[in-house]
């Protein structure tokens, strides 16, 4: 294993808490891989048997619609891993992997990890890792449960006091922030779609024909009935104010 | 000071008109005024509906006082004493809400089609119901459209809610109707949208209404089917009081007892 490999590890999400030793030692069981162009890295409800941590190169995770036709769900790139979760929970691949470009990356077999593992500086290191992907996790669901009951309530302030996240690409906290920023954009269009449909309220266009009003009135005014009633009301209400 | 007349009139019916007069007439009666209704719409009365009144249960009229059958004590009916079912109306038990309710026998009514309305005995009915019950608001819902029992209750209001929907057709009778009410010299003279669509922004309804009619649009009231479905049965303000319609109709209630 080349220095390059050993610095390339260091700066992966999953062996970045590990120390300078441990990293060796893991640098020393992985096996590198390449793919080119359009490669499969790994199908759709092919057996989880190992995971790899991209040194070069991006590729794409992709399923398949009800037609049959392919859809991206994401992109992953240098330092990030892909299938350890699998190794733990066995269960086969949910989405195939497939290289956009030269890809060279690191592969570990199950036997691999668990050899691994075995090294308590190792299994601590990447307990930690995880760890901290699951307290950004749950940092970040409790913003996203705020915002949701905030948007129910058709209360957008957030919007305004938050600012968007920055964050260095490919790192596990961009994926967490992910989340939240598309959650955060999704709010701002909707805010903008409801601000746009406020705006779009008719308004109503008040035409009285003023002659017709005219007439109208004026029948009614003109009768012997009408100029009897004003009298009356102009006598109660004389009346009433006085008493 | 003597109790004020309230009158609730519209141009056209089906604007919700009686609905209104008995929430609002309610309403005021839940802040401990002393507040009566009379139903001068005789030919079509409905507004006993709404207090869990029906044939049986309703005693003497207003037909009856007018045909001197009847003093006004009698006709007075104590909707504090008898609320009936309702989670709205049994809000109302204690409180000093009386209703004056026309007959709803069809030969009661096809009498005063026949005959006419003795106008003085009207009137004296409302200043009756004032002095005995010792009322500080008698509310009267009206007949659509500015016949003359209509024309007397305007003339004799001190405060007049005209309710109109957001219509061409309502805006222009409503303009005759605010032009009588300018004639009559009512003191207050409030305008009420009711059933207004969605789709109309209510800030810019308000303002253009306002300036064609110079007079004070005191509210806009959604159109609810909420409200269309549980109307008759109860009184809505009351029995769902968070509603949008509810929130609506209470802010014409300060125009009511800020009136002069």
């Amino acid at each position: 294993m080349t220095v390059n490999i050993l610095q390339k590890i260091r700066e992966t999400d999953f062996f970045k808490d590990l120390s300078d030793e441990a990293c060796a030692a893991v640098a020393a069981e992985a096996s590198t891989r390449h793919f080119a162009a359009g490669d499969a890295m790994m199908k759709k409800g092919d057996p989880a048997d190992s995971f790899f941590v991209i040194l070069e190169g991006t590729l794409k995770i992709v399923t398949t619609d009800a037609k049959g036709d392919e859809i991206i769900i994401n992109k992953v790139g240098p330092g990030e891993s892909i299938g350890e979760l699998a190794l733990v929970d066995e269960l086969p691949r949910s989405a195939g992997v497939v290289a956009l470009e030269p890809v060279e990356a690191l592969e570990f077999t199950k036997q691999d990890l668990f050899d691994l593992l075995a090294r308590q500086d190792v299994s601590l290191g990447i307990l930690r890792g995880f760890s901290h992907r699951l307290r950004f996790s749950t940092t970040y669901i409790e913003k996203v449960i705020d915002w949701s009951q905030k948007t129910a309530e058709g209360n957008y302030s957030f919007l305004d006091q938050t600012q968007p996240l920055v964050t260095p690409a490919g790192s596990d906290e961009a994926k967490a922030a992910q989340l939240l920023s598309a959650f955060y954009s999704m709010v701002r269009k909707v805010k903008e779609r409801e601000d746009d449909l406020k705006e779009k309220l008719e308004r109503l266009t008040v035409e009285i024909d003023q002659e017709r009003r005219k007439r109208e009135f004026e029948e009614i005014a003109g009768t012997e009935f009408y100029a009897k009633l004003k009298e009356q009301a102009k006598a109660l209400r004389q009346k009433r104010n006085s008493g | 000071m003597a109790g004020k007349i309230v009158s609730i009139h519209s141009f056209r019916g089906g604007t919700g008109k009686s609905n209104t007069t008995a929430n609002l007439a309610s309403q005021v009666a839940l802040t401990g005024k002393r507040v009566g209704i009379v139903d001068t719409d005789i030919q079509s009365p409905g507004i006993h509906v709404l207090f869990g009144l029906n044939e049986q249960k309703m005693g003497k009229t207003l037909n009856d006082f007018l045909h001197g059958k009847a003093s006004i004590r009698e006709v007075g009916f104590p909707v504090g004493k008898n609320t009936g079912e309702g989670a709205g109306r049994a809000q109302l038990a204690g409180k000093e809400l009386y209703l004056f309710p026309s007959s709803i026998r069809g030969q009661d009514i096809s009498q005063i089609l026949r005959e006419g309305i003795d106008f003085n005995k009207l009137n004296e009915a409302m200043q009756m119901a004032i002095s005995e019950f010792e009322l500080d608001y008698l509310f009267i819902d009206t007949h659509p459209g500015l016949n003359e029992e209509t024309l007397l209750s305007i003339a004799t209001s001190d405060v007049l809610i005209i309710i109109l929907r957001p219509d061409n057709q309502d805006l222009q009778g409503t303009s005759v109707t605010v032009d009588v009410a300018r004639s009559l010299d009512v003191p207050n003279l409030f305008l009420l949208v009711n059933k207004a669509l969605p789709k109309y922004d209510a800030v810019e309804l308000k303002k253009d209404i306002e300036e064609q009619f110079q007079a004070t649009v005191t509210s806009i009231l959604p159109l609810s089917f909420d409200m269309a479905e549980n109307a008759s049965q109860d009184l809505f303000l009351l029995r769902y009081p968070d509603h949008a319609w509810s929130v609506a109709l209470r802010n014409v209630i300060p125009y009511i007892l800020n009136a002069e």
